[in-house]
């Protein structure tokens, strides 16, 4: 579809009034603090690139992407604008007209099939030994880590030699009655850096009575693709996900990464596929796609079993911003969390705001990636908690960082590992055929 | 002055990392929130991001002798063009300088610079149980150097008024780069009236008379309780007769917001969970002050609100109060929804008339808007005559656009007729300037040779205010 006739640039952008409220809450203003920066600034500037008063060229990319995607501004815009939405439109119409400027490489070959991807997470793992600059140049990586590379690797979460996917089978059988068919779409993240929250989400949902089917051939969510400008290839991969999901029949479809559950609900996939033929798939699709948090709390119901194993933790939790933003998904964690024997959880003030990780932009631009999760980080410690938990691998590799940047002695888990120890020491439960 | 020049200049005095001088940044400077930057950006020659009084007076200093228009900007949430350098210019973006520099509770007074934002000063003052009473809706994005500059007000004007009662003193830089202290900005004072009230003339003066560089401020205790009374109406005319007769009652409301039958509308279909009762006008009546003060005004508005309205709930119970609260609070985001395929449009949104009119003009702009198949949806603090009116349009419609210009234009005339004003607390600037004459008559005159002494150049804020 033309960038223009996009349905956010063609409807949403003469909403803006330009009343500055999304600046007020805006992370990356906070630190930029001039109205290049301003959400309302980036809407303004999509304008100009659908009127052709700028040219769709790198300056103008340069400017859209300060821009962290993290949804803060649209769920606070008085006019209901989905300013990430009109931004990362803008940044792929630039990139299309300048394929020069994108990054071909990683997005469109690496990231979309997953065996080269998992063959990267050995290249990644041996980044660890011989340094991610190398590696960079190996596999063309510069281009998306201009400058920041001495800095960036000291980023890198410990890389697993094994895949999740490839310690969990296609087809898991429900223990006991089985209640739900469950599409488990895994990740790219989860799968490469958390292989054990992939086992444990495959455990807690088959012990709660679903059968869990892990489709063999999925690919990226595409929220990579998104953010990068790569418009048309998270549109294939959203297309490509569909199609396998819906070759199944599922009663849900759940992910236990929050990017993944933002990539997959309705909105995003209005936003990727509406208007397509597929749109009425990739609906039918969304319509039985959630996060794993609400499904344990909200449909499953859950009640976590093995309590006198429990052990007393404080805990505090950081809201991705896929899951509360851009699905506005904050309950459901907490609640999870409390029913988690031994938890006693503590609520950070402003739990909900950006870490500063979203993805790749804590290397292309770390300095203000650095200062956004300092803030964070200041108000984690405040908390006092011993384990600062969140649902979505890249702001655990931000906040891992984040926690050894401050030498805060806390640990940074995923929600799934929390849950996980007391599925582990559960006594055998009979599958259900 | 070649404009690379300026430029050059500029980023000599102030460091790279203070000035903005590609083309493409300073395009992001070419709006505010009104409806006109929309129609007529205006890029500024080079934006300067000062954060001392020093860098303010070097920029100011090099633009007398040079002859550059400068064009002082807060958070650009004004709704006039105020901030905007429509034929070029050095505009001063004072929105990063947010130091508070001193609270002096027991003087209760505070000191800040022009760029704090409104809401952080007040989370500051919290600490110390006082508070900044004017409360803009702006509130969460604009600084308070913008507020003293437009004089801004909000909901609670009607018992706590305007910016100007606030301000015991500025330090201003002039348009040849001296600064000047006014009232009590050195004191530690809360009366003085020694000397002509040059603080009065700066406040409200929209950046034409000099660039606000420190701030005075008279801080109040804050209220410990509030309840707030909803009414219903029939009859249109009675939300008014309530208000009046409130007064006579004795009492001062801390608000007094009127939404009419669009509003109601408006709300109902933005958000159709609150179920706003269908109806001419809903009153929503806000009291503050001591538990048992709040109680029995609260209790005698019940009374008197009761004799006219079709339904009076008075509730002094959070979450009761929220309830209440809940359409008037998105009123104005209810507003920019009426339509899929448009938005409300800051323009003609600000006019002020005598309470004893409200009605007949909530009915002419009614009728103004269907002469233009406009939708109009009209709210407003009523206490004090402050209507706010949104026209709903789809703005990148040319004919839609041509037909609202005149709407608002009848409205602005129609304020003046009723004995009104053009703005009651939005401010003048690039927008209502054509209307200085008919409002002011030789007033202008006067406000003209008061601008020559402070700029004699006619470098600051150019075709502002008259
Ligand atoms: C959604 C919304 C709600 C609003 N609600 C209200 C309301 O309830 N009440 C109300 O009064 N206003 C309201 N406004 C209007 C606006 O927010 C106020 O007028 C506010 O005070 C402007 O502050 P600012 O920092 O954005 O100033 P700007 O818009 O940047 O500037 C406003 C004017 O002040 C001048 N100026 C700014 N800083 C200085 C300085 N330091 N020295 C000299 N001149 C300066 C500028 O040149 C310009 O003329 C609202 C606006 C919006 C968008
Ligand atoms: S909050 Fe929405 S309407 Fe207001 S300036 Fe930002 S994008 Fe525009
Ligand atoms: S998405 Fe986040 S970073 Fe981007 S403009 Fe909106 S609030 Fe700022």
């Amino acid at each position: 579809m033309e960038f223009k006739e996009l349905p956010p640039v063609k409807d949403q952008i003469m909403k803006c009034v330009r009343c500055g409220k999304c600046r007020s809450v805006c992370p990356v203003f906070a630190e930029i603090r001039n109205e290049t920066a301003a959400p309302r600034g980036h809407v303004f500037m999509v304008q100009m690139l659908r009127d052709g008063i700028v040219e769709p060229d790198e300056a103008v990319a340069e400017r859209l992407t300060t821009c962290l995607l993290c949804e803060t501004c649209s769920v606070n815009c008085p006019s209901g604008i989905d300013i990430h939405e009109l931004n990362a439109a803008a940044r792929s119409y630039i990139y299309e007209k300048n394929p020069s400027l994108a990054k071909e490489l990683v997005f469109d070959s690496l990231w979309t099939r997953p065996g080269l991807l998992r063959t990267s997470t050995k290249f990644l793992w041996g980044a660890q030994k011989t340094g991610l600059q190398s590696l960079a140049r190996a596999i063309g990586l510069t281009k998306i880590l201009p400058g920041d590379l001495p800095r960036a690797e000291r980023m890198l979460t410990n890389v697993p030699v094994r895949s999740g996917r490839s310690q969990v089978s296609e087809i898991n059988p429900a223990r006991g009655e089985r209640k739900y068919r469950v599409g488990y779409f895994l990740g790219c993240a989860t799968d490469m850096f958390h292989p054990s929250v992939a086992r444990a989400t495959v455990d807690i949902l088959t012990w709660h009575g679903c059968e869990v089917i892990v489709p063999r051939d999925t690919k990226c969510c595409g929220q990579p693709h998104i953010a990068n400008g790569k418009m048309e290839t998270a549109r294939s991969l959203a297309a490509h996900n569909v199609k396998i999901f819906n070759s199944y029949d599922l009663d849900y479809i759940v992910t236990d990464c929050a990017s993944c559950s933002a990539a997959l609900s309705h909105k995003n996939m209005k936003f990727l596929l509406g208007g397509l033929k597929i749109e009425d798939q990739a609906m039918a699709f969304s319509e039985k796609a959630m996060d794993l948090t609400v499904f344990l709390t909200e449909v499953l119901d859950i009640e976590v079993p093995n309590a006198e194993i429990a052990r007393k933790v404080k805990v505090t939790w950081h809201d991705p911003c896929h899951l509360a933003n851009a699905q506005g998904v904050k309950q459901a964690p907490r609640e999870l969390l409390k029913r988690i024997p031994g938890v006693e959880f503590v609520e950070m003030a402003n739990a909900n705001s950006c870490c500063g990780g979203s993805g790749t932009y804590c290397i292309t631009h770390h300095d203000l990636s650095m200062k956004i999760l300092d803030k964070k980080m200041e108000r984690a410690m405040e908390t006092g908690a011993s384990k600062l938990v969140t649902c979505c691998p890249s702001c655990i590799m931000q906040l891992n960082f984040g926690a050894q940047r401050h030498k805060w002695n806390a640990e940074v888990v995923h929600i799934v590992d929390l849950l996980s120890p007391f599925y582990k020491a559960l006594p055998k439960k009979a599958a259900s055929q | 002055m070649e404009v690379k020049d300026i430029r050059n200049q500029l980023v000599k005095m102030l460091g790279r990392d203070k000035v903005l001088t590609e083309e493409l940044d300073l395009m992001y400077y070419s709006y505010d929130s009104s409806f006109l930057t929309k129609l007529e950006p205006g890029k500024p020659t080079a934006v300067v991001l000062p954060t001392s009084t020093e860098e303010v007076q070097k920029v100011v200093r090099f633009a007398y002798e040079n002859d550059i228009v400068i064009v002082p900007r807060g958070a650009g949430t004004g709704e006039t063009g105020g901030c905007i350098a429509f034929k070029g210019g050095i505009v001063l973006d004072l929105s990063n300088w947010d130091e508070i520099v001193e609270i002096d509770a027991s003087n209760m007074q505070v000191i800040v610079r022009p760029g704090v934002i409104h809401a952080r000063l007040n989370e500051a003052l919290a600490k110390y149980n006082l508070f900044f009473p004017p409360d803009p809706g702006s509130s969460q994005m604009c600084t308070v150097g913008g507020m003293v500059a437009n004089n801004a007000s909000g909901l609670r004007a009607v018992k706590y008024g305007c910016t100007e009662q606030y301000i015991l003193g500025l330090e201003v830089v002039l348009s040849n780069g001296d600064v000047m202290m006014t009232g009590g900005m050195n004191a530690r004072v809360i009366k003085n009236v020694s000397g002509l009230n040059l603080t009065k003339l700066m406040v409200g003066s929209e950046g034409v008379l000099g660039i606000i560089t420190q701030i005075r401020l008279r801080c109040w205790p804050k209220p410990k309780a509030r309840g707030i009374a909803m009414a219903v109406y029939d009859n249109l005319d009675d939300a008014p007769a309530t208000v009046l007769e409130v007064y006579q009652a004795g009492i001062l409301p801390s608000g007094i917001e009127i939404l009419d039958s669009s509003a109601i509308m408006a709300v109902n279909q933005f958000k159709p969970e609150i179920n706003l009762p269908d109806a001419e006008a809903i009153l929503l009546i806000e009291v503050d002050g001591n538990p048992p003060s709040v109680d029995y005004e609260g209790n005698a508005i019940a009374e008197i609100a009761g004799q006219r309205a079709r339904s009076v709930e008075w509730a002094t119970d959070p979450k009761r109060m929220a309830e209440l609260w809940e359409g008037r609070s998105v009123t104005a985001t209810a507003a920019a929804r009426v339509r899929a395929d448009g938005s409300r449009i800051f323009a003609g949104e600000d006019i002020s008339i005598p309470l004893s009119k409200v009605a007949d003009v909530l009915r002419a702009i009614r009728a103004l808007g269907n002469k233009y198949g406009i939708k109009v949806v009209n709210y407003g603090h009523i206490g004090d005559g402050n209507v706010h009116t949104a026209p709903v349009i789809n703005p990148e419609n040319p004919e839609e656009v041509e037909k609202v210009l005149q709407l608002v234009h009848e409205i602005h005339l129609l304020a003046i007729e009723m004995q009104g004003s053009t703005t009651g607390e939005h401010g003048v600037g690039a927008v209502r300037r054509q209307y200085a004459e008919l409002e002011h008559g030789l007033a202008v005159e006067y406000m003209k040779g008061i601008k020559q002494t402070f700029d004699p150049k006619g470098i600051m804020n150019p075709e502002k205010l008259f």
